[in-house]
């Protein structure tokens, strides 16, 4: 078997694929697997005093997990509020220790999301009602984005003297004000940003449901809810794991809610605060291991799912419609359900995005509702020094970025696609996981890996240099899944024959590349690219941990952070106004993608 | 111009064997087919060929040099592909050339020789048109002449007709054995269609499963089939089972149904004895409604159904507790429930010997 497996490698292997391989292999080794490692051995390693800290050593520490909750998960209290006795009841969640405090989290994120995922989806799949496309674009909202400020808004909302308690108070005269913080407004506050991400997938499965299989279902006499929970529901859970997985995720690497609602007994502020603190002295102990835990956790949910949908779908799935779907008009009931539920709902999960606007057109949003309008933020942009710095930083590392993900994407996606080599299904697995493991995991390995000696003083170490290099690996790593799975999926839909009458004709495999294969494939290298674009501009985990580093290097999400708790006075609504900029980023590139370049994809990254 | 030589290709894909122990040698200059059921392993056979796969075991040779290990674009082979394969981003010229430019040939000779070759497959003044925009028949045509274009040692043909309708398919083949025997290449062609084989090729091999079953003339491998599956793939055949009674001088009698006796060749390669099982294998063309005076072949049974396909009514006959069909001619008036009496000739059976049931399931080839 050895020898057969030596002459597939020579019979396959050419000088283009051994290059392609090579750019692929080195990069992922040297900016993904060997930081990983790093944070894996860096508990064991004796620490200052000979002392090893290890994950086990977390589990022992009262804050990381504790079994009774430091703190009442609610308060009531009656206080004088207008000269009246007023229930004021502030709900903050317990306290269980950051490592517990994050399971709870995403697991009540994730489940709550998918709950609405769920229905959300199954309505616009399979039901059809005045006014769909704009439901439509409406539970599209949450995904725009708006690091920070879309939590920052929703806390607003939930404060007491917020819409929610003026509304309770002042409209509907009810002595009772309500006040949401901590762990449960990170509850509230991710469930509210991250439900679109399970709704997307689902839909796509629904839709890729052939009809026939619910119509023979329906021919046998099931309906209703059976016929939902006998056929379409399972024929939808690979949509449905898939998109509660990544929520799972997302929701666990999370820092702008944490630090919005100041909950600082996170795993995620805990490694960030911790990093923040390496930069200007030593790193406390506990990162690494809680970097490791986090990345096991991560990479447990994917092994756990496995069975209903391989890694690579979550970084692009097609909207599907093969067919006709089934959808059927309303009745009265339905379309009053429609209406009265389920449009207030969206509107309210897209309210944090609504109220970035008004947070970057209004003076000043003090107390329950804005004052005056003006434009005078968006000239910031150019004339304040820290918003310009970042918006360029942040434009120069993501198009950087951005020709390293072409590269890396188009290697790889064409040698897992088309390279008969043996073992590439490792590969494969590896250059999709980026999706899986928190960003925070590899803030953590960059840091460890690169402050240390052997960089010392090279463009990498981020102490000396500053984190500008560190900041493009991360997006290009990063981001490439998106790339990766765009070029992947362009070269499937793409018959093999064509290269192979090429190479049939005399070409050389990179011959076939360049006249073939590129021509042929362009659209999808180019909108998985500006994907990546958009969501290395976004980044947020690497960005805050590392971007602090060297100020002057610092991107847009670090100053976002930066002007929202420096104290400044406009600083909301400047940082609104940075995600005004973001968003208007990610619409044009949505409407490129899908109406210019005609690549029909779901986008679930944040 | 080369002979192409296979020696024990094996080909597995996980666990199935999609090519098993395969040799042959394709004649310089020969048109030769593979033709077998889909899944039979041709296709692949061809990909070998071509290098787009790696054996497993054997080796694969143009005259004497062992091309196994080259890369396909070492092997100045030329393939046309089932579903053609002409690149889309590039004009009729373009995709000719392509092949032309790579050998690196001065631009008024690629010229010279694309119009040369439209010529010849009959498609002059499409040069800028893109694929797009041509029919099914003409897409065909160019993809032959980008590979006839470079002069390969070998022509290879993937099902180069199977997304054709019926009667281009007809003047394609002709086209083909014209243009094949002009230019005297090599050529392997695959095939599923039985019918193009026979009459395009100048040898066929007919494989199954992997396995090369038979190789021959088109004639040799009608007439002489070495194999049960042979005798029913190729061509239509229908089939009797019984028990051997005598052999004499390579002629059996099977006694099938009572006292019904068909006396036939024994198929080359295989001996009977009496008393075996045995199948008496036969073409519904062969049979005649006025049988002469003798005891075997005269089969007389029940109409049990009638089609119509043109030239003859196929019908389908019950003797005993068997069937078999015959082609009778349209104008005699059957109807389900007649009786009906039909001879074959002696020459025109092949008999078998019976090994186990799931032989007899090749009838529903038939």
């Amino acid at each position: 078997m050895g020898g057969g497996v030596l002459k597939r490698l020579t019979f396959f292997m050419d000088p283009t694929v051994a290059t392609l391989l090579a750019i692929s292999v080195i990069l992922f080794t040297l900016f993904l697997i060997i930081p990983l490692i790093t944070v894996a051995i860096e508990p064991v390693l004796p620490g200052p005093g000979g002392y090893v800290y290890t994950p086990l050593d977390v589990f022992k520490d009262p804050t990381m997990v504790r079994l009774s909750s430091s703190r009442q998960p609610v308060i009531i209290r009656t206080i004088n509020y207008g000269g009246k006795p007023t229930t004021l009841v502030v709900i903050v969640g317990p306290n269980y220790g950051a490592i517990l405090n994050t399971l709870l989290n995403s697991a009540v994120v994730t489940v709550a999301a998918s709950i609405f995922g769920l229905i959300v989806a199954f309505v616009m799949a399979r039901y059809d009602f005045p006014g769909k496309t704009f439901f439509r674009v409406l539970a599209m909202v949450p995904l725009l984005m708006t690091p920070f400020i879309n939590a920052f808004v929703i806390r607003k909302i939930f404060s007491y003297d917020g819409i929610i308690s003026y509304i309770l108070h002042n409209v509907l005269h009810l002595p009772i004000l309500i006040h949401i913080d901590y762990l449960a407004g990170v509850m509230v506050a991710q469930t509210m940003t991250f439900w679109p991400i399970v709704y997307l997938n689902v839909y796509a499965s629904m839709m890729q449901i052939d009809p026939s299989l619910e119509e023979q279902a329906e021919n046998l006499g099931a309906r209703g809810f059976r016929l939902f929970r006998t056929v379409t529901l399972p024929l939808s859970l690979p949509g449905l794991a898939a998109g509660a997985a990544v929520v799972y995720i997302f929701s666990m690497e999370d820092l702008g809610a944490p630090i919005v609602f100041r909950e600082f007994n996170m795993m995620s502020y805990r490694i960030f605060s911790g990093l923040q603190a390496a930069i200007t002295g030593t790193i406390p102990p506990y990162v690494s291991s809680l970097a490791l835990i986090l990345l096991a956790f991560a990479l447990a949910i994917f092994l756990a799912i496995k069975k209903y949908v391989s890694l690579r779908q979550y970084a692009m799935l097609s909207r599907g419609g093969r067919w006709v779907p089934r959808v059927r008009r309303l009745g009265v009931k339905g379309l009053l359900a429609i209406y009265l539920l389920l449009l207030p709902a969206l509107l309210f999960c897209a309210s944090p995005q609504f109220g970035v606007f008004v947070f970057a057109f209004c003076e000043r949003w003090v107390g329950t509702f804005p004052q005056g309008f003006t434009l005078k933020y968006f000239g910031e942009m150019i004339h304040n020094p820290i918003l310009f710095t970042a918006i360029r930083n942040s434009l120069m590392y993501s198009g950087v970025a951005l020709l390293i993900i072409v590269i890396l994407g188009v290697s790889t996606a064409y040698i897992v696609a088309r390279a008969k080599l043996p073992g590439i299904g490792v590969l494969d697995a590896i250059a999709t996981s980026p999706i899986a493991i928190p960003g925070l995991a590899i803030a953590t390995g960059y840091f460890l890996l690169f402050s240390s000696r052997i960089f010392k003083n090279t463009p990498l170490d981020p102490i000396s240099s500053g984190p500008w290099l560190l900041l493009i690996l991360a997006y290009a790593i990063r981001r490439s899944p998106f790339t990766t799975r765009a070029v992947f999926a362009g070269l499937q839909q793409t018959h093999e024959a064509f290269e192979e009458a090429a190479m049939n004709l005399g070409a050389s495999r990179a011959r076939t590349l360049r006249t073939i294969v590129l021509p042929l494939i362009g659209l999808s290298i180019l909108s998985g690219a500006l994907i990546s674009f958009v969501y290395s501009m976004a980044e947020t985990s690497v960005s805050v941990t590392l971007g602090g580093i060297n100020r002057a290097q610092a991107p847009i999400t670090y100053a976002m952070y930066d002007l929202l708790y420096s104290g400044y006075v406009y600083g909301p609504n400047l940082v609104a106004v940075m995600a005004v900029f973001l968003i208007s980023i990610q619409i044009t590139i949505i409407v490129v993608t899908n109406i210019v370049l005609k690549q029909r994809y779901a986008f679930i990254g944040v | 111009m080369v002979n192409v030589i296979l020696k024990g290709v094996t080909k597995r894909f996980g666990r199935v064997v999609a090519v098993d122990n395969v040799s042959f040698k394709a004649e310089h200059g020969e048109l030769f087919t593979l033709l077998g059921p889909s899944g039979c392993g041709k296709t692949t056979t061809l990909r070998i060929i071509a290098g787009f796969e790696l054996p497993d075991e054997g080796k694969v040779f143009f005259d004497d040099v062992d091309v196994t290990l080259k890369k396909p674009y070492e092997r100045e082979t030329a393939m046309v592909f089932q579903n053609y394969a002409l690149w889309p981003h590039m004009t009729v010229f373009d995709n000719i050339a392509y092949g032309l430019k790579i050998r690196k040939l001065p631009k008024e000779e690629i010229r010279r020789r694309v119009e040369w070759v439209l010529e010849l497959v009959g498609l002059k003044g499409l040069e800028n048109r893109y694929p797009h925009q041509l029919s099914g028949g003409q897409q065909q045509r160019v993809a032959l002449a980008r590979a006839l274009v470079v002069e390969p040692k070998v022509l290879l043909m993937d099902e180069p007709l199977s997304n054709l309708d019926a009667k281009l398919r007809l003047r394609m083949r002709e086209e083909i054995k014209r243009i094949q025997k002009e230019l005297g290449i090599t050529t392997i062609y695959v095939t599923h269609d039985q019918e193009e084989a026979m009459s395009l090729s100048d040898r066929v091999a007919v494989m199954n499963a992997g396995k090369v079953l038979q190789i021959g003339t088109p004639k040799e491998v009608y007439m002489r089939p070495r194999n049960l599956f042979v005798a029913t793939f190729i061509g239509r055949s229908t089939l009797l089972s019984g028990r051997v009674e005598a052999v004499s001088g390579g002629r059996a009698v099977v006694i099938v149904e009572g006292s019904v006796r068909i006396k036939g060749r024994v198929a080359e390669g295989y001996k009977v004895s009496p008393g075996d099982p045995a199948v008496a294998i036969m073409r519904p063309e062969d049979f005649s409604l006025e049988p002469p005076k003798t005891e075997y072949n005269v089969l007389e049974g029940t109409v049990e159904m009638t089609m119509f396909i043109g030239l003859f009514n196929r019908v389908g006959i019950k003797l005993g507790s068997q069937s078999f069909k015959a082609y009778i001619d349209r104008d005699v008036d059957l109807r389900p429930g007649d009786r009906v009496r039909v001879y074959i000739s002696t020459e025109d059976v092949v008999i078998f010997p019976r090994r186990g049931w799931e032989e007899v399931e090749f009838e529903a080839v038939a």
